[in-house]
């Protein structure tokens, strides 16, 4: 069974149209950090393909973002938003642990793989409670765009297939008796 | 209609942001410390004190880094000592909010003396020890929690030793507040670094927060879901001492998550006390024009 991600204070029951977008906007924007520190953190550690491919992720999630924004700023321009950032935990974004240094890109579209899937995840246990119109079409939509992302993964994934782990290789750093 | 199940309101004067000081961590990728830190940043956004307002004390080790991540004052400060450095802060700024972070070894080993100290001293500050079992910044050496049996590069044939118990010595030297957290519940995590900061005393959180370059595989993030029980849902009652020092003895064989302990009854702080004593001295004190006056005298 797929683990149903946590937030924080949040009923997606409660939702109007404008507390889904911005619920959605800071999905995408908490991924899009998430992507971009892992990113950081695998350039500094000597994984320079897995950070990119995770730069690349990071500039995905961006647009996602920007799509909804606009969709926000169109239809509720200048109203404030009652949904916190801090309320968001780790619903598209790559958990910190799935990172690992020398991480091949195979692993890394493996990561990603499963981040699409807990975010499909979300929204489809969220539709379970949503009774809004406007929110379930759009929930459903974000739902099905998230079932689209795990094909475009995994038509990634086809392509690495057979790619061995990451190898530490002139990095490796094992403990040895001193 | 309200969107939230919390009665918190809907803007705030800070957000997790403002803690986050844009220099980037350089833990190894997977490190818990990574999330300990998220969790850190949304606890003091929801306690809401200005950055400049609060002071990061800490010793020596990669999760001692961890004040150069905030927009806090920070002092990364001599392998175990960060909690008498703390002590000092809070007495010489008794308005500052002092949170104190490190590892096990700083804590329990190099610094084990000054906890007992600094718990019947009753300060108060929040303590925050990300308990890795290992020595991790110098390559994986044995620390006062690692388990017995384990092998690193100074015990190859496994560990002799018994590991010692963060929950059960903080208990025992009367520590009003005990918690511990994973970062593999970053909600819960959350919710128990910003109780802590909250209780009027010195207060503990215990994380279990796995190095993933020398740990073992039991100890990781993944292993951690597995396994954690959160205290509220096994019936504890946090506001018993006895229940607690019962569960804590658990540490090591299960993961237990939540507030082991919280005093119903907070003693004052030492800070307060030093502040009581103060005005009841400054009732019968001389004048400082007369101080002088009295030395010439003599």
């Amino acid at each position: 069974m797929i683990p149903y991600p946590t937030t924080q204070g949040l009923d997606p029951a409660q939702f109007s149209l404008r507390d889904a977008l911005d619920v959605a906007i800071l999905i995408e924007e908490e991924a899009r950090d998430r992507y971009d520190e892992l990113a950081e953190q695998l350039a500094v550690h000597h994984t320079p393909e897995a950070a990119a491919f995770f730069r690349r992720m990071a500039r995905i999630e961006e647009r996602h973002r920007n799509q909804l924004l606009e969709r926000r700023q169109t239809r509720f321009s200048g109203e404030a938003s009652r949904v916190r950032r801090e309320m968001i935990f780790d619903i598209e974004a790559p958990e910190y642990d799935e990172a690992r240094a020398f991480m091949s890109v195979r692993e890394a579209l493996e990561v990603a793989l499963r981040s699409e899937i807990k975010a499909h995840a979300w929204f489809s246990n969220a539709l379970l409670s949503v009774q809004d119109p406007d929110v379930r079409g759009l929930f459903s939509e974000l739902a099905a765009e998230e079932l689209d992302h795990q094909r475009y993964v995994q038509a990634e994934l086809q392509r690495h297939a057979g790619e061995p782990a990451g190898d530490p290789g002139p990095y490796g750093d094992e403990p040895a008796p001193q | 209609m309200d969107c939230t199940t919390t009665n918190a309101p809907a803007e705030r004067k800070f957000t997790a942001k403002d803690y986050d000081s844009k220099l980037r961590p350089i833990w190894c990728p997977g490190c818990g410390d990574y999330g300990v830190l998220q969790s850190l940043y949304r606890a003091l956004a929801s306690i809401g004190r200005p950055p400049h307002e609060i002071a990061f004390i800490s010793g020596i080790g990669c999760s001692s880094r961890i004040p150069g991540y905030t927009t806090a004052y920070g002092f990364n400060s001599v392998h175990g000592r960060a909690l008498p450095i703390a002590q000092g802060v809070k007495l010489a700024n008794p308005d500052l909010l002092v949170l104190v972070a490190g590892g096990d070894g700083d804590g329990f080993s190099i610094g084990g003396g000054h906890v007992a100290h600094a718990i019947r001293r009753n300060c108060d500050l929040t303590y925050i020890v990300m308990d890795n079992q290992v020595y991790g910044l110098t390559k994986g050496q044995l620390s006062p929690t690692s388990p017995r049996g384990l092998k690193t590069i100074t015990s190859p044939y496994g560990s002799f030793e018994e590991p010692i118990n963060p929950l059960l010595y903080v208990l025992a030297y009367g520590a009003g507040f005990v918690a511990q957290g994973t970062p593999a519940d970053m909600p819960g995590l959350t919710a128990l670094i910003e109780e802590a900061i909250r209780y009027p005393g010195f207060a503990f959180v215990n994380i279990q927060s796995p190095c993933v370059t020398f740990g073992e595989d039991d100890q990781q993030l993944r292993a951690h879901k597995a396994k954690m029980q959160k205290l509220d849902t096994l019936g504890h009652d946090p506001s018993n001492l006895l229940a607690a020092l019962d569960r804590a003895r658990a540490y090591g064989t299960e993961l237990h998550t939540g507030v082991f302990y919280r005093n119903p009854e907070p003693p004052p702080t030492y800070e307060a006390l030093v502040k009581l004593r103060q005005a009841e001295l400054a009732k019968s004190a001389k004048p400082r024009s007369q101080v002088l006056e009295a030395f010439v005298q003599r």
